[in-house]
């Protein structure tokens, strides 16, 4: 089964460590996730700007490792993004702003990737609201 | 059509109750994070989750449970993440609250 | 053919980026021909409010950007009838053309898309 995962939380809520868990065992089950899209205050969990005390969960660098490790397509909503300062080098580079908080593998895109990603998978889950 | 409907936030919230408006026959609940408060022993909620037809299956998030001290009522069924991910097969969509 | 998309709208207009948020997704959506509709539940009918003043709070006229679905094919607007009277709003007063159901109308409407999504 094909799996597009949507998260809406930021990187402390309970909700982006769940749909964390959720996406390592759908790979693990042997099903695909199509397309990792972060949204609204999911953007922050893409950012590589969270420092977390060592003695604390760091759920922003585990899902930065999820990632690279399957080699996902993980997409962070710019709209989204940009409204809460969450910026790739050239939206920095574009809006004259100091602070570059995401790399590489997160990707700046539409909604447009979030619909295309219902459309072909067999299931969206959307994570949030904790 | 069968929807799973998946619960994060306190049943002392609105979105418990508008939650089960919105169940079809069929569909089945997922407590998951503090919605798990809605299954605890002795509360207002949980009388209101006993009244639901007994077609509509209640599921909470083992971790949830564990974390909290909440024990599991008779007809809720404990899900660790690979039968989570089970679940949002079985059922035809997944509708999350929010 | 497409699989289509139900958005639950549980947030007020003014209480941040919520509503907002969750309208660009049905505009988008629109924008690629999908079959998008839209249900205004609980706070999310204060969406609907006619006359309102969003200008006084230095906020942009999501009302101006809700009246935008038509034009992209999102003509499939529904409000909760209940969570309209508990507001005191009236179900043929409202700033867009959208169907009032029942509690059980609800659990159908749910049931007839492919997907949904509830903010």
């Amino acid at each position: 089964m094909k799996f597009a995962i949507a998260l809406f939380s930021a990187p402390h809520a309970p909700s982006a460590r769940r749909a964390l868990r959720f996406a390592e065992a759908v790979l693990a089950e042997g099903h695909e996730i199509v397309r990792l899209f972060f949204y609204r205050e999911g953007v922050y969990s893409a950012s590589q700007a969270v420092v977390t005390p060592q003695d604390e969960l760091d759920i922003a660098a585990q899902w930065r490792a999820f990632v690279i490790q399957h080699n996902l397509d993980a997409v962070v909503c710019i709209a989204a993004a940009l409204r809460r300062g969450v910026l790739n080098a050239e939206e920095a580079q574009r809006y004259g702003r100091q602070a570059v908080s995401l790399e590489a593998p997160w990707e700046l895109s539409g909604l447009g990737q979030l619909h295309e990603a219902a459309q072909q998978a067999d299931r969206l889950i959307c994570f949030g609201g904790d | 059509m069968a929807t799973l409907h998946l619960l994060a936030q306190s049943p002392y919230s609105s979105v418990l109750d508008s939650a089960l408006r919105l169940l079809s026959a069929q569909d089945a609940v997922l407590f998951t994070g503090d919605a798990c408060h809605a299954l605890q022993a002795g509360s207002a909620p949980l009388e209101k989750l006993q009244q639901l037809p007994v077609g509509i299956e209640l599921f909470a998030l083992e971790e949830d449970m564990q974390a909290r001290n909440i024990s599991t009522p008779a007809r809720v069924t404990l899900v660790d993440y690979p039968a989570f991910v089970a679940l949002s097969i079985r059922f035809d969509k997944v509708n999350s609250w929010l | 053919m497409a699989k289509s998309m139900l958005l639950i709208n549980r947030h007020s207009p003014w209480s941040g980026l919520c509503a907002r948020e969750t309208l660009d997704i049905a505009l988008a959506g629109g924008a690629f021909d999908l079959p998008i509709g839209m249900l205004f539940l609980d706070d999310g009918v204060f969406q609907l409010a006619i006359q309102q003043n969003p200008a006084v709070l230095q906020q942009k006229d999501l009302g101006a950007n809700l009246q935008a679905l038509p034009l992209f094919g999102v003509d499939d607007l529904y409000v909760c009838g209940e969570s309209l009277t508990r507001r005191g709003l009236a179900a043929d007063r409202l700033a867009l053309p959208a169907q009032a159901l029942d509690t059980a109308a609800l659990a159908a409407l749910v049931d007839r898309y492919d997907l949904v999504i509830t903010l």
